[in-house]
């Protein structure tokens, strides 16, 4: 139903400028072009610009520079700290008792009104531009061009930690029996590249709390998640500037 | 217009009878069976008594059409999942859409306290 329009034809258009940057954005998320300023500001005329507004994320998606950009987005209220994640990844990736490739954090609120608890899964951000990759002396840590994952090679590891200090998720430890760094690699190694289509941790996940895809590819609910205009999407330590790939939402 | 007055006598009387059990109920720590940490289908879910006595609910309010005495008896049951919830069994009972207490698929950790919950939580509240 359309609400009714009010009238503004005897108005005096004012200038645009007197509506707030910010006021102007809430609009333009929901898919309006504020047109007219009348009345000091209480009465706006604005335009749906939904088609163009939604058309120019396909040029976004070209922005990817892999192919599958591989990432995760965690629906963070969803989870419940079962830890059927870490079991599986644990299970899979064979990662020692001392180590994890993913764990989940708790934060507790007192203040809140209902929901005082709340958890956060972390793992390997896999950065498009990775500290732990720039600060490895020895080429052990690499970003695969072709799918974006933080890759490690064992044999040329020499435990200097470099990445380990470097990284900004604190996302990889020591692993005392290959004598090298391990990290969380998106199960490319345990699934990926034998032709699985999700990680150990996004399919033991009772709770749908991991949703695992390709970011380039525009029908992908990673994709879809990431640009849908009306939800709140985050990534942890933003100031850091590694772009990471791991996107956090509610809902 | 006696009768009246002696209705409304009762009735301020049984109110005020009411109030003070309520109080009396949130004030004792130990009521009913305690605190319960269920650890199945998944850890954990935390139950507290005492929070649910405090609202004024009493024993005949679960006890035993929707949860036997018994503690922890009910995660046995095959149905006794989030599924099961959402068909108004267990705490769905009365944590459903438009029931007495907010949506079970709502505000997943104000119950579920996860394995860490599970660590902290006393001996005698879980199995």
């Amino acid at each position: 139903m359309i609400p009714n329009r009010i009238k503004t034809e005897g108005l005096k258009k004012e200038d645009l400028k007197i509506v707030p940057d910010i006021e102007r954005r809430q609009f333009l998320k929901m898919g309006l072009l504020i047109t007219g300023v009348f009345a000091g500001g209480s009465i706006l005329s604005a335009t749906s610009i939904v088609n163009k507004a939604f058309a120019s994320v396909r040029e976004f998606a070209e922005k990817y520079p892999y192919k599958p950009h591989y990432s995760m987005v965690v629906h963070q209220d969803r989870c419940i700290d079962c830890e059927l994640c870490m079991t599986a990844c644990v299970k899979t990736n064979n990662v020692p008792t001392y180590g994890y490739r993913t764990k989940i954090l708790e934060r507790d609120d007192p203040k809140a009104a209902d929901r005082k608890r709340e958890f956060i899964p972390v793992l390997c951000n896999q950065c498009n531009t990775p500290p732990c990759v720039l600060g490895c002396p020895t080429k052990a840590t690499y970003k695969n061009h072709s799918n974006g994952i933080v890759m490690m090679e064992s044999k040329k590891c020499i435990g200097c930690k470099t990445c380990m200090a470097a990284c900004p998720y604190n996302a990889r430890y020591f692993n005392e029996e290959i004598g090298a760094v391990d990290k969380c690699d998106f199960c490319f190694s345990s699934r990926l590249s034998k032709g699985e289509k999700l990680t150990a941790c996004a399919e033991a996940c009772p709770a749908k709390v991991r949703i695992f895809g390709d970011l380039s590819d525009t029908a992908s609910d990673v994709y879809n998640t990431v640009h849908n205009l009306e939800k709140t999407v985050w990534v942890l330590r933003a100031e850091a500037g590694a772009k990471p790939n791991v996107f956090y939402t509610k809902g | 217009m006696r009768i009246k007055r002696l209705l409304v006598l009762i009735i301020v009387a049984a109110a005020m009878i009411a109030a003070y059990e309520g109080i009396a109920i949130s004030e004792d720590e130990t009521i009913g069976g305690g605190d319960i940490v269920y650890s199945k289908p998944v850890k954990s879910v935390l139950f507290s008594h005492k929070s649910h006595a405090a609202m004024g609910l009493d024993c005949n309010a679960c006890h035993d059409k929707i949860f036997q005495m018994e503690a922890l008896s009910a995660q046995n049951k095959p149905d006794f999942n989030m599924k099961g919830l959402y068909e108004k069994k267990y705490c769905g009972a009365c944590h459903v859409k438009d029931g007495m207490a907010f949506p079970s698929d709502t505000q997943c950790a104000r119950c579920h306290i996860g394995t860490k919950g599970f660590n902290k939580a006393p001996k005698d509240a879980k199995k």
